[in-house]
């Protein structure tokens, strides 16, 4: 589809619903989700609006909802979740439904106040039952059961004295209360009152908060009147409960009898009521997800409608919004549905509209492109039908990345993790939605198994397997009888080989890839490096140049046929004749220069010159002479020639993209101004006219023929009678001057830039190669028995330091820093990004209401 | 304390109170709140604003009680929430702010028990960071001695008492005496500690609560004419931390009428402008909304300072006053009295 190059072309529609059909078009529209309504009343308030009783209906819905969920999460009943997807019921609906859920809280409420009174009680009678229990403890010293025990206790021997009563209260309190109340109980009756307490085992439920709590049993015994009052506020002050507790053992003995009877008598109407409310909520967990989705449905639709207006005559709703002109078949068809469903007889008119409203960036994407797509918004936006980096991404993401992560054996683990997470997309996705760094990692899912794939490749180039060389095709170096000896070191014989003896070289290369031997060789990072920086800088040019490319598509397409003459060409030569050639330089060097009998002196190795000190002499305009034995330090003939005429052209290209294009720009300007007005306004006029009187069901007679030229064209005049008033000459030559400086420096340090790719290949192969040495290494040199075992050991730490370090870690550094070659030094040659996206107004996100990515 | 080093220990809770503050309503929120027809439409913008949607559990016939409640619920949520992340001397500040609410609470409850009110019907009406363990019990005490003794003897509060110890019973008068001794102590100790914590924070908080001081110095000698309040026990009430301390006390202490209390404002220019404009006719600001202009136009202005405690004050000054003006917006449109809708202060 042409949308994964550019933006998806939009139009902005009107839409005249008729009062009666508008809630069913809009909820079709919300199903199919490819319409982004704008706001027509964005100064009206929120609660001044149409609709605004049937969204505070839904508010109370929800509540409700939210009240019987969290009933339902309370006694842990799992919330039926088959996945379908209930249509938005009809308005009238919603009235059965207000009354479903309102019956529904109104049982429930029932049901939980009497399961309220009845734990309230039953947490008195238990209460009870410990304070006798607790007072028989006690009070067990009593000698005779019949006695009283508010006898004195000191035997009565003065008969003259009135008998002293000692009196007591029992009760009950929150263990954390005790020492707060037992302290002021001691300051209120000056340590007159005495005070026995007893923890109650059992933890017991408080009927106001559902919590489980400690109490603990207390008996106060206090003399007098006076007293009595005061320990009672006291009590009633400390939150304790207090129970009436008979005097006499026999008494509370029956007392408590009578109590436990109560209890079991209790525990079985609170056992039904639980029974109860149990089936009230399981019946409800059944459809709680399709009603939710329903009342959020309904409340999103008039949501929506808030934001048209209203026909005068009141008979219409008329709105606006944007939409992708490929679908205009389908949402007519959805209005079509909608009417029908509604039985309105009146047919939705939809019409296109002309605008100079610059329109949302829709990027039609599938799960593939998605991530990709995701990396560059993440960078900005595209201004509406710009070239779409994203489509490059898909290729040039997962290569650059692979070029730093080169290792067929760290690519495998991560191309199976990529690929589990693949082949179990439908099962994985609802359960990583919940954790945010796994639903990143499944969200660039696509990314992950494309990025190992390349890093296998580029591993092979490398000839990289968790640091070790594999020899596939056989070595093409040997050691021959005459190779030379060189050092000797720590039992250890170096030779050197020569690739002009036959015997050491077999005459052609290794077929891909490096050849095994670079693996052992001594001067192995000296090549690599010379390689890989080699590469990055061709690589990076090449990059470079593609984005360069890119902008004279956007030229092109917007008509800015300025830009290409004075930004793009100039571009391009700057380019070409520097870093062009340097490029060039190497790949010559590699192709003509090297070591054997195929290659004469001037093109052997001692005469090889170097491409840096080339490359600096002709910025330099220099001269070294040649090595002594050596001809030249040129490369072809007439390299000096040429060198000269591409730097003057380098040279040249900065003025060029620098002084013309404002003066072009002030002419063109000047030219429009004498003309008068713009010729595009009266066109849209013209087209305004002509929308508004034809009432046919789609005016897409105008629209569709159009071409999207001439919607440019009308875009780009559109542009230009808006800056008509503002154009100011130098604030146009200062953009100019810097987009030059930015460019010009922008290419060497971009260039340089482009030298991570070696540098992280680079510290990827030697941390692999290090964890290689310093861990397994160790495991696989002992040689006695116990080196089994630790082999064993060492391996599982090998394994997941390489997972962990050079797997994760290298990873996400490799990723961090593609991305950052991509938001740079690739966008930065052509992207605008200034669009904003497209939000149509979906279902969808009610259905899972955590976003994907 | 160093500026630099006040981040080790509070900034994180001054991120926060700043976060918490640029929630509070602007002056186009209430402009649309005045708006409203019902309380429901007042939901519903509150609903879009920080408030979010602390109100999406209440069934729909909304009571303006339950507006109250809930706006103080939730902030009770942030204080407690910036209390128990709060380390020395940021905690000690913040609990002398709840000591104020404390006394008055225990007066609510002293008053409610003289009244033979029970304490479980008072309880939900005292303010929820003013409560403490003991409260309950307060009923216990018919003299102020036995308050003491009883309950007041282990909370923070105990201080502050040391006055106000008499064997007289409690009565109306002596009720609101002890609540004005206690202020009076409470303040001051306040203004001390600010003051002992030196730097930004004594700089921002100290004309804060001068300014309370004062405040309620010109409101209890305002209130005192016509009460059998002696001049001396009257002057033994002021508060001595305020700019007025000691000749403007010792003019107020002296005052005889209205008129005499707006000469001793006369010669300070803060308190000049706020009793010329002050009147009860209709179109003209009462005094007391004229001390919360000024009041709220000193807390805003303790924002503008960084590293000190005094932000969290103010915040919740601020945050009160918000509560006011949303309450005084409700009722309003409750009682269909649309005339006086814009009575609230806004907050800047």
């Amino acid at each position: 589809m042409a949308s994964i190059f550019r933006s998806e072309e939009m139009r902005l529609c009107q839409l005249f619903l008729s009062s009666e059909a508008s809630y069913n078009c809009v909820s079709e529209l919300g199903e199919i989700g490819l319409v982004q309504f704008r706001d027509l009343n964005p100064d009206i308030n929120p609660f001044q609006r149409k609709f605004v009783n049937e969204v505070r209906r839904c508010d109370e819905m929800e509540r409700i909802l939210n009240y019987l969920e969290a009933q339902i999460k309370e006694v842990e009943i799992e919330v039926l979740d088959d996945g379908d997807n209930p249509e938005a019921p009809q308005p009238r609906e919603m009235v059965n439904l207000e009354a479903t859920f309102e019956k529904l809280e109104s049982e429930l409420r029932e049901v939980n106040s009497n399961a309220n009174t009845l734990d309230r009680n039953f947490l008195e009678l238990t209460e009870l039952k410990q304070v006798l229990e607790s007072a028989k403890l006690f009070l067990s010293q009593e000698a005779d059961a019949t006695a009283s025990l508010t006898q004195n206790l000191i035997g009565n021997d003065d008969a003259k004295n009135e008998p002293q009563q000692l009196s007591f209260v029992a009760g009950v309190i929150p263990r954390e209360k005790l020492a707060m109340f037992e302290r002021m109980l001691w300051r209120v009756s000056r340590g007159n009152a005495f005070l026995r307490q007893h923890d109650i085992e059992t933890e017991l439920k408080d009927p106001t908060t559902g919590r489980m709590v400690r109490k603990s049993v207390y008996l106060i015994f206090f003399q007098g009147e006076k007293l009595r009052l005061k320990v009672k506020k006291i009590c009633e002050g400390c939150r304790s409960t207090l129970y009436p507790c008979p005097d006499t053992a026999a008494d509370r003995a029956e007392m408590l009898a009578g109590v436990k009877s109560r209890l079991a008598d209790l525990n079985t109407v609170l056992s039904e009521t639980s029974d109860h409310r149990q089936r009230v909520l399981v019946a409800s967990a059944k459809h709680l997800r399709s009603w939710l989705i329903k009342v959020r449905k309904i409340k999103a639709i008039y949501h929506t409608l808030n934001m048209f207006n209203v026909d005068v005559t009141n008979k219409c709703l008329i709105g606006e919004g944007w939409v992708p002109f490929a679908d205009l078949v389908k949402i007519k068809e959805a209005l079509r549905l909608g009417t029908e469903k509604s039985g309105s007889s009146v047919e939705p008119i939809l019409n296109v509209m002309q605008t100079p409203m610059a329109p949302p960036t829709y990027h039609r994407t599938n799960k593939f492109t998605h991530g990709f797509q995701n990396l560059i918004d993440a960078y900005g936006v595209a201004t509406y039908r710009e070239v779409n980096p994203g489509l490059y991404a898909c290729a040039t993401f997962p290569f650059l990345f692979a070029v730093m992560f080169g290792d067929v054996g760290h690519g495998i683990i991560m191309f199976l993790a990529a690929f589990y997470m693949v082949i179990n997309e439908k099962k994985l996705g609802p359960k990583l939605a919940n954790s945010e760094i796994m639903r990143m990692m499944f969200g660039g899912r696509y990314i992950i198994l494309l990025m190992s794939l390349f890093s296998m490749y580029t591993g092979f180039i490398y000839n990289d397997f968790f640091s070790k060389a594999v020899n596939v095709f056989g070595s093409s170096w040997h050691i021959g009888p005459l190779a030379e000896k060189a050092v000797v070191e720590d039992h250890e014989t170096t030779y050197m080989l020569s690739p002009n003896d036959r015997d050491d070289y077999i005459g052609y290369s290794y077929p891909m890839g490096l050849d095994p031997m670079w693996q052992i060789s001594l001067n192995r990072i000296a090549f690599q490096n010379s390689y890989k920086m080699k590469i990055s800088i061709i690589i990076g040019v090449v990059h470079m140049l593609f984005g360069v490319a890119l902008s004279i598509f956007n030229h092109a397409f917007y008509r800015k046929y300025v830009n290409i003459y004075c930004e793009f060409i100039p571009q391009v030569v700057f380019l070409m004749s520097l870093f062009g050639y340097l490029c060039f330089l190497v790949l010559f060097k590699w192709f003509n220069y090297g070591d054997g009998p195929e290659f004469d002196d001037d093109h052997g190795s001692y005469c090889a010159p170097s491409v840096l000190i080339t490359f600096i002499n002709m910025m330099l305009n220099k001269e070294d002479p040649p090595p002594p034995n050596c001809n030249t330090v040129f490369m072809f003939s007439g390299q000096k020639f040429f060198q000269q005429v591409l730097v003057i052209m380098a040279i040249l290209s900065v003025p060029t993209l620098l002084i013309p294009k404002p003066f072009i720009l002030k002419h063109q300007h000047k030219k429009k101004m004498l003309m008068g007005p713009p010729l595009t306004q009266v066109l849209i006029d013209d087209h305004a006219a002509a929308s508004g009187s034809t009432t046919s069901l789609v005016t897409d007679g105008n629209a569709a023929s159009e071409s999207p030229k001439g919607k440019a064209a009308s875009e780009a005049g559109g542009g230009g009678h808006h800056g008509e008033e503002e154009f100011e000459f130098s604030e146009v030559f200062i953009h100019q001057g810097i987009h030059t400086i930015e460019y010009v420096l922008g290419s060497v340090s971009h260039t340089a830039s482009y030298l991570r790719l070696w540098a992280l290949s680079l510290a990827h192969n030697q941390l692999s190669e290090v964890l290689w040495m310093m861990v397994l290494k160790i495991g696989l040199q002992s040689d006695s028995s116990t080196g089994a075992v630790m082999l064993y050991l060492i391996f599982a730490a090998w394994a997941f330091l390489t997972v962990a370090i050079l797997v994760l870690m290298e990873g996400l550094s490799a990723f961090l820093h593609t991305l950052r070659l991509h938001w740079v030094e690739f966008c930065s040659k052509f992207y605008y990004a200034e669009g904003y996206i497209f939000e149509p107004f979906t279902f969808k996100s009610i259905l899972n209401p955590e976003p994907e990515d | 304390m160093l500026d630099s080093l006040f981040n080790i220990d509070c900034g994180y809770l001054e991120g926060l109170v700043r976060g918490f503050r640029n929630g509070i309503l602007r002056q186009t929120d209430y402009l649309n709140l005045v708006q409203c027809e019902t309380l429901d439409d007042l939901k519903l913008h509150l609903q879009s604003t920080d408030y979010g949607n602390f109100l999406a559990n209440e069934p729909s016939p909304l009571q303006v009680s339950v507006i109250d409640d809930k706006l103080r619920e939730k902030l009770v949520i942030e204080f407690q929430h910036l209390r128990n992340h709060a380390v020395e001397p940021l905690a000690t500040f913040m609990d002398y702010i709840t000591y104020g609410y404390m006394i008055d609470n225990i007066v609510l409850l002293i008053t409610g028990a003289l009244h033979q009110r029970p304490i479980s019907e008072l309880m939900p009406k005292c303010h929820p960071l003013g409560t403490f363990d003991q409260i309950e019990a307060i009923n216990v005490a018919n003299t102020s001695v036995e308050l003491y003794n009883a309950v007041l003897v282990d909370t923070p509060l105990a201080e502050f008492f040391g006055e106000c110890v008499s064997e007289q019973d409690l009565d109306e008068l002596n009720i609101e005496i002890i609540r004005n001794t206690l202020y009076k102590a409470y303040l001051e100790s306040f203004y001390n500690y600010c003051k002992g914590l030196g730097g930004t924070t004594a700089d921002v908080m100290c004309p804060i609560l001068a300014f309370e001081a004062d405040r309620r110095a010109f409101i209890i000698t305002v209130n005192s004419f016509g009460t059998e309040l002696t001049k001396e026990d009257r002057a033994k009430l002021y508060p001595t931390c305020g700019r007025l301390y000691p000749d403007g006390l010792a003019a107020l202490a002296r005052a005889d009428d209205p008129e005499n209390v707006k000469q001793v404002a006369e010669f300070y220019t803060e308190y000049r402008a706020l009793f010329e404009g002050a009147g009860n006719n209709p179109g003209e600001k009462t005094l007391e909304d004229k001390f919360f202009e000024y009041e709220v136009k000193l807390n805003v202005n303790a924002f503008m300072q960084q590293f000190h405690c005094g932000v969290f004050y103010s915040y919740l000054r601020l945050k009160e006053q918000e509560c006011r003006n949303v309450v005084w917006i409700a009722e309003c449109i409750a009682q269909k009295h649309r005339a006086k809708i814009d009575n609230y202060i806004p907050i800047l």
